[in-house]
């Protein structure tokens, strides 16, 4: 069941992708992607399902660049769930090889990742307003310099937390 | 308890750090919120989860058996916390296999739960192996925190060498006074009946022999032979071994050592060990129960110390290795330094016998058959043919004892004559 649950997301990666962009070479990195967390799932390597949800996530932003939609949030929330679900599963898939399981494990842990994207969701959507009111306010320039410098800020403070807890 | 960090927790960064770089270099912002879900789980980073709370509890079926029996591990873990995700990983000594379950256990407990699980431990192969470690791993709700502990419960499994029951024995040439099986010359008291005389004051009356009384009109009594026991010393070779275990030449030996001392025990003889290898170790001869859980402790810890050191027997106490005694000496001959231990006890004059466990067959059984493998073991046969009827030649009972077949086998063949030999080898 696990394992189901590792199959499934990494499938519903793939339908994002294609239903982000149809394009020939979103398709190859996909199908990349998908062979990478097909090895991950069959073997419980957790290096294979990190490069296979890089690999989606390349492939996701090479389909926006070809794409130039305008901005869906829900569909890129749902890829960042999967993702996050992906690597879960598949860590689980891994700890769960050649063990006995009791208690309901799959049970409590997708019900975890679904109260995390329910929360997600409404953090997407405060931060979709506050991005639209503070975008006016900014300065066109200055912008690719801020998200830069906003990402890297968000990474540190994540690194620092590591740092804390490691 | 231990606390870390997961390699999950590092997995969602890497991602995490990726849809950010990538959000920033195609300058769309889905990518940011691609990363929003991973980033949100880290932000759970900031506060520090205490450890659940768990207490772990085993015990063992048995903590005696024979080679290849199987003991029940039962694990019984009471949460006092919950505890989104524990790992348990039970005891499996090396060499043991698994025979029913799983030694390893993925739980997720609620407060106040009290889960059992259990599995089967199977061990081919003798030892005392340690069950009294259970490695603990906990788990916070998302994975990111992981406390680790071990439960350590001493606790142990003795696995005893197979024995096979046995009815021919090389029988000692010298008897001890202590009584016994062997039916003596001498006359006294006993079982047996010897000679016929005349009744003597002080020969008790249920001595008589009324039909030769009768007969021969005087009292006569039936004098009968002494019985005996003797000292039997089993003198293991550990200095090398072959085959893959459990069925190593060192193995059978062993089994073969237990099943002779059984047997010379059951006929209520005074049994010893030595252990002559790396390390040599003995056991002083006894006889009874007790003494049988002292000769099967010396040989579960038997094992092949490799040594440049030839050992000198002389080492070994007189009251060990009497000039009395049988020397039951089990050897693979695969190093020439037993051998000459051997011819050395021969020369002293101890009564000696030499079970040779064919090392032959045991690789055989350990390789996979090719032409060139059956070759070689061929050639080896007959070089160790002709190394055994070396020692015969030297006249020591040498009694060859291929493993797959019975031990009695090998035993039935013992045809002995006393020898002095001039010197050792």
């Amino acid at each position: 069941m696990i394992r189901l649950l590792a199959a499934a997301s990494a499938v519903a990666l793939l339908a994002l992708l294609r239903l982000t962009s149809r394009a020939e070479v979103v398709l190859w990195v996909g199908l990349l992607g998908l062979a990478l967390a097909a090895v991950a799932i069959a073997a419980g390597w957790r290096w294979a399902a990190t490069a296979a949800a890089v690999l989606f996530m390349v492939g996701y932003t090479l389909a926006l660049r070809l794409e130039g939609r305008s901005v869906e949030p829900g569909v890129a929330l749902g890829f960042g769930l999967a993702l996050l679900l992906l690597l879960a599963a598949v860590d689980l898939t891994g700890r769960a090889r050649g063990a006995t399981v009791r208690g309901p494990v799959l049970g409590t842990t997708v019900g975890r990742w679904l109260a995390l994207g329910a929360g997600a969701l409404l953090a997407a959507m405060l931060a979709m307003e506050l991005a639209a009111a503070v975008a006016g306010t900014l300065p066109a320039m200055a912008s690719p310099l801020l998200a830069a410098a906003g990402g890297l800020g968000s990474v540190l403070v994540v690194a620092a937390l590591f740092r804390r807890a490691g | 308890m231990r606390g870390r960090l997961t390699p999950l927790a590092l997995s969602i960064l890497a991602v995490a750090a990726w849809a950010i770089s990538l959000g920033v270099l195609a300058a769309r912002p889905e990518p940011f919120l691609v990363a929003l879900p991973g980033l949100l789980v880290l932000a759970t980073l900031a506060r520090r989860p205490s450890a659940p709370r768990c207490t772990i509890a085993h015990r063992i079926s048995r903590d005696r058996l024979f080679e290849g029996e199987a003991a029940t591990v039962t694990v019984t873990v009471s949460a006092g916390s919950p505890v989104a995700l524990v790992e348990l990983l039970g005891p499996r000594p090396p060499g043991a296999q698994l025979g029913s379950g799983r030694h390893r256990a993925l739980m997720t407990l609620r407060a106040g739960d009290v889960v059992e699980w259990a599995y089967e431990l199977r061990f081919p192969r003798r030892g005392v192996h340690d069950v009294g470690t259970i490695a603990v791993r906990m788990r916070d709700r998302l994975g990111l925190h992981t406390w680790e502990h071990r439960y350590v419960d001493a606790m142990a499994v003795r696995v005893y060498p197979r024995v096979v029951p046995l009815r021919s024995l090389p029988r000692p040439f010298h008897t001890q006074p202590s009584v016994g099986d062997y039916v003596s010359s001498a006359l006294g008291e006993g079982i047996e009946p010897g000679d016929i005389r005349q009744f003597a004051p002080g020969d008790r009356i249920k001595h008589v022999n009324w039909r030769a009384s009768l007969r021969l009109g005087r009292l006569h009594v039936t004098q009968r032979h002494l019985e005996r026991n003797a000292d039997v010393v089993l003198m293991l070779d550990t200095l090398a071994e072959v085959g893959a275990p459990p069925e190593t030449t060192l193995d059978q030996g062993v089994r073969a050592a237990a099943s002779l001392a059984t047997a010379y025990l059951a006929r209520k003889d005074r049994v010893g060990l030595i252990t002559y290898g790396g390390v040599m170790s003995w056991v002083r001869p006894a006889s009874g129960a007790a003494q049988y859980e002292r000769l099967a402790d010396g040989l579960l810890r038997a094992d092949v110390v490799f040594t440049y050191v030839a050992k000198d027997l002389l080492r070994v106490p007189p009251r060990v290795l009497s000039p009395q005694a049988l020397v039951v000496a089990i050897t693979p001959l695969l190093d020439r330094r037993f051998a000459k231990a051997v011819l050395d006890l021969a020369a002293r004059g101890f009564d000696l016998v030499v079970l040779v466990v064919s090392p032959v067959e045991v690789t055989r059984a350990a390789l996979a058959g090719s032409p060139t493998d059956d070759l070689a073991c061929r050639l080896w046969a007959l070089e160790r043919r002709a190394d055994l009827a070396e020692l015969r030649r030297h006249g020591l009972p040498v009694l060859e004892w291929r493993p797959a077949e019975p031990l009695e086998a090998a035993l039935v063949g013992a045809r002995r004559r006393r020898v002095r030999l001039a010197s050792a080898g």
